[in-house]
């Protein structure tokens, strides 16, 4: 390809401000319209004839009066009394130099768009190769690649979304990515070049964490308002086609999707139904055993948001071990978990409907029974001075503390651990992240702060753990947000320990976080500087300013305050600027008013989905 | 007896002579357009008068050299620029001003008797032009004879543009085709013989009080934009003849010379003294509201109100075009280094 082809020509490198090989400022020609994030293109050659080609994004466009000193003057060159002429500059951040001679262009170089194979150069599409998959449109309605091998684990993994709740629509934009990831066929493309090492698209599974509302239970319901809102943009941006067409990807909702809810707290009969307000149909409730419970070291869970004394964490995973071993015991089978050492009657505390199934023997079936029989191991028996074995020396403080604290989230954990559930039931609604459906969408919105913490927690732990086990054959996705909840910079918690273990080794295991909170700088700085692909929506300015955005060059730090939904800036490791980019209006319902209404459908049936019959 | 009063020049005191000079007129003066010594009020721009220009000239000795031609003459001669060029605005405004013609030209002048090709300057960064200079014979081999060469060539090229760009003035009653739809005010006063266009100079400074004693007191109490009715003017011992008025662009303050604000005007004027051209006496009605629009202030221009906005544009421009001069210079030493072979 010969220089310039079809790129237009935008002006040339100025001489009056520095020219330097990473940064310089054009003199945008008469007629040419240049603004921030246009890819340019510079050629400049050597003394020895030898040609050597910038590509870099404008960062900064300037307009002022030329040649009048005042600035007042403006009113006499407006009123066509001062001779003035406008000069627009532009400046361009350089993202790439081929060949790598770090010599600045020359002024007066011509500064042209880059168009084509210009373009790939510019974005580093070439490196990618089939690895590229679109992660949103370039300013001109070009895609702009994101390397997948950089998300997968395969060169680097995780992403990383920062941006002030509600207008940084962190959460769309991770949905983007994974509807991008999925329907792109990057994921095939990539494992067929890896020969075969990964399963490719089949194998990927992606979990999401619903933490705000009922935004993510209609992921796989068609978006009503999606046609109409991507016509309008199409025809505000003045694009070819619409933006999913632009970017090769189906304008359809996520497929192979399963919803996952917490069980309602307080049905009748203990009746286990989905504790959704919106949607009823297709969402499965779920619940942990208490069998479960000890046999999988939950326990820690519970107090993941306590930080805590050393004492209490002494105390904790001293009984942990205890639950453990006491589930190892059970011979019979079932969800709940007999004990013999419970002398009902010298508890403080005496829980009701106690199911004695043998003489002396308890069957612990409620998250309440489960406490009860913790009080009285450490507190009662004994006559108040505990069971030797599980107090191992523990003061009366500590011991109280703990009981205390388990007190305190019963309320929240006693509709999610139970014990009177047959081994059908049990079966029926035990979480399966991993097993059958593309994607598992986990409503934790309705629970309360504890609750959620304690089912991220444990089933992250669960993922891992199982990953460990089978290795990175299939890559699992996991979507949370609010990570400045779940792994705070400055307290620990095991919820944050098993997010560090996933963002440190998870990418050789084939998990990969998405990530998203308000403030990158509240949350652990391992997870957010383990992550290849960094996403920032509108930032807070003073939050901008931050050593964890110092990837932004300074030019975008101030823009970050500016961004409007629909816009981010992403930076990858292969390009060295970040890169903004819009994404277009979900082709998936985000609410229940913007499914799209089956055509066929009986009015009784549309009255039913509503009212969750 | 009046107290004694000193008041203030408004010009910079560097500006040699200052805005006021008031030496004695030796000519004839002929009230031209009326007996009665009164201000005139200033009339709107007529609509069809829709383009004026502002014109000036700007000129540079570069170097002077000593040139030895192919035959073994030799003489003196200067490297010299200059600069002739325009503001064409609209006078409602209805146009951004807009710098025309502003191109900086080349001279070798040279004493004459000498062979002297043309001179090219290549640069060593190609980016940078080459300058081209064009020889020229000088009238004398004196030594100041390339700088008045230069200023002849200049103000020669200024008259060509001014005229070139205005309306025609007709110079006989019966000719009433032309109208005034362009105008050129030209920097300073009109030097060369008439040659057609509608073209007002204007003179910033007051070295000469034209007018009598008591006359004289009328540019006192003009208030702006008001003018004086025009004179017919002739000097005693040159042939061109003009009509000049003046103008008040601004008030004087109060410590300033009650003259301060104003401007004398000149136009061409026919060598009988009983025809006014009626374009003249329209120039001269609207010049008042025109030029009150381009006076500049103060704290923009040393010599405001009198140096006009667009001449001041006008002058920052065609110092532009001439180039930096010490680059010039350096690169008119680098250069003729090549040529002798020296490495510099």
């Amino acid at each position: 390809m010969t220089f310039g082809e079809g790129g237009e020509r935008l002006g040339r490198v100025l001489g009056t401000e520095d020219v330097t090989p990473t940064v310089f400022w054009f003199a945008v020609a008469p007629g040419a319209s240049v603004g921030l994030d246009d890819l340019v293109v510079v050629r400049t050659l050597k003394p020895d004839g030898r040609e050597v080609r910038f590509y870099g994004l404008v960062d900064n466009v300037r307009k002022r009066h030329e040649g009048v000193t005042f600035e007042s003057d403006v009113e006499d060159v407006v009123a066509g009394v001062l001779p003035a002429s406008v000069s627009y500059a532009a400046r361009v951040l350089v993202t790439r130099v081929d060949p790598e001679h770090f010599i600045p262009p020359q002024p007066g170089d011509e500064v042209r768009r880059a168009h084509g194979a210009d373009l790939d150069m510019a974005l580093s599409a070439d490196k990618m190769k089939e690895a590229a998959f679109p992660a949103g449109l370039l300013a001109d309605g070009q895609p702009l690649p994101l390397n997948f091998r950089f998300v997968n684990g395969e060169s680097g993994g995780h992403i990383n979304i920062s941006g002030i709740s509600g207008v940084a629509t962190k959460t769309s934009y991770a949905l983007f990515l994974l509807h991008s990831i999925f329907r792109s066929g990057v994921m095939d493309r990539v494992a067929r070049a890896g020969g075969g090492h990964t399963a490719g698209t089949a194998g990927g599974k992606a979990i999401i964490f619903n933490v705000k509302g009922e935004d993510l239970l209609f992921l796989d319901q068609p978006n009503g308002r999606v046609q109409e809102r991507e016509a309008e943009a199409q025809a505000a941006k003045g694009l070819s086609a619409d933006r999913y067409t632009l970017m090769g990807l189906p304008m359809s909702p996520f497929r192979d999707a399963q919803f996952l809810a917490p069980p309602r707290p307080g049905a009748s009969n203990n009746a286990i139904v989905p504790h959704t307000d919106q949607r009823a149909q297709g969402v499965t409730p779920f619940v942990f055993t208490l069998r479960e419970f000890c046999e999988r070291r939950m326990l820690p869970y519970v107090f993941s948001d306590a930080g805590g004394s050393l004492n209490i964490g002494f105390v904790i995973g001293n009984i942990e071990e205890k639950l453990f071993k006491l589930a190892q015991t059970q011979a019979s089978a079932g969800a709940g978990l007999g004990v013999t050492d419970w002398k009902v009657e010298e508890s403080s505390n005496i829980p009701e409907n106690i199911d004695f199934s043998d003489v002396g023997a308890v069957n612990i079936q409620t998250f309440d029974q489960l406490i009860s029989y913790l009080e009285y191991k450490l507190l009662d028996e004994n006559e108040g001075l505990g069971d030797k074995r599980w107090v191992l020396g523990q003061t009366q403080g500590t011991l109280r503390a703990f009981v205390r604290r388990l007190r305190g989230v019963q309320k929240h954990l006693s509709p999610l651990v139970r014990g009177d559930l047959s081994e059908a039931q049990a079966r029926q609604y035990r979480p399966n992240l991993l097993g059958g459906t593309q994607l598992s969408v986990v409503d934790i919105h309705n629970l309360s702060g504890p609750a959620q913490m304690f089912v991220v927690g444990v089933l992250l732990r669960e993922v891992f753990e199982h990953k460990e086990k089978y290795g990175r054959q299939n890559t699992v996705f996991v979507v949370l947000d609010e990570l400045n909840k779940y792994a705070p910079r400055d307290e620990g918690s095991p919820i944050k320990d098993v997010l560090l273990e996933i963002a440190e080794r998870g990418r050789s295991l084939g998990i990969i976080l998405i990530g998203a909170q308000q403030t990158a700088s509240e949350v652990e700085r391992r997870i957010v500087s383990n992550a290849a692909i960094r996403v920032v929506g509108r930032l807070d300015l003073a939050e901008a300013e931050r050593p964890e955005y110092r990837f932004l060059p300074q030019s975008f730090r101030a823009r970050a305050g500016i961004l409007q939904p629909g816009t981010m800036l992403v930076s990858q490791p292969d390009v060295p600027n970040p890169v903004l980019v819009n994404y277009p209006f979900p082709a998936w319902a985000t609410r229940r008013d913007e499914v799209a209404e089956e055509v066929g459908q009986s009015v009784e049936e549309v009255g039913e989905d509503w009212l969750g019959y | 007896m009046p107290p004694m009063r000193i008041r203030l020049d408004p010009w910079p005191v560097d500006i040699e002579g200052g805005q006021l000079g008031l030496q004695r007129f030796e000519g004839d003066l002929i009230d031209i357009e009326t007996p009665r010594w009164a201000a005139v009020a200033a009339k709107p721009v007529p609509e069809r008068l829709h383009t004026v220009h502002v014109v000036d000239g700007k000129r540079r000795m570069e170097s002077r050299v000593f040139i030895e031609d192919e035959a073994g003459e030799a003489g003196m001669g200067g490297f010299g620029a200059y600069v002739v060029g325009a503001v064409r605005m609209c006078p409602h405004g209805s146009r951004p001003a807009e710098l025309t013609d502003v191109r900086a030209r080349r001279l070798l002048a040279h004493a004459p008797g000498l062979r002297v090709d043309p001179y090219r300057l290549s640069p060593r960064d190609p980016h940078t032009g080459t300058l081209q200079y064009t020889p020229i014979v000088t009238e004398s081999a004196d030594p100041l004879a390339p700088l008045h060469k230069l200023q002849q060539v200049m103000l020669a090229e200024e008259q060509n543009l001014s005229h070139g760009l205005a309306s025609q003035v007709p110079f006989s009653e019966e000719d009433d085709r032309e109208a005034l739809t362009s105008l050129t005010i030209q920097d300073g006063t009109l030097r060369s013989k008439n040659l057609g266009g509608a073209v007002v100079g204007c003179v910033k400074t007051m070295q000469t009080q034209y007018l009598p004693a008591d006359r004289a007191s009328l540019l006192s109490e003009l208030r702006p934009g008001e003018r004086t009715p025009i004179l017919h003017m002739k000097y005693a011992n040159s042939p061109y003849t003009r009509f000049i008025w003046y103008v008040r662009l601004c008030e004087a303050a109060f410590y300033q010379h009650p003259m301060s604000g104003v401007m004398r005007l000149e136009m061409y004027a026919p060598d009988d003294s009983d025809f006014l051209p009626p374009i003249v006496r329209e120039v001269a009605n609207v010049s008042g509201h025109l030029l009150c629009r381009l006076a500049s202030r103060a704290h923009k221009d040393p010599r405001a109100p009198q140096n006009l906005i667009p001449t001041a544009a006008l002058e920052s421009a065609m110092t532009r075009a001439m180039g930096s001069a010490d680059l010039v210079t350096r690169r008119l030493r680098a250069h003729i280094a090549r040529e002798l072979g020296v490495v510099a």
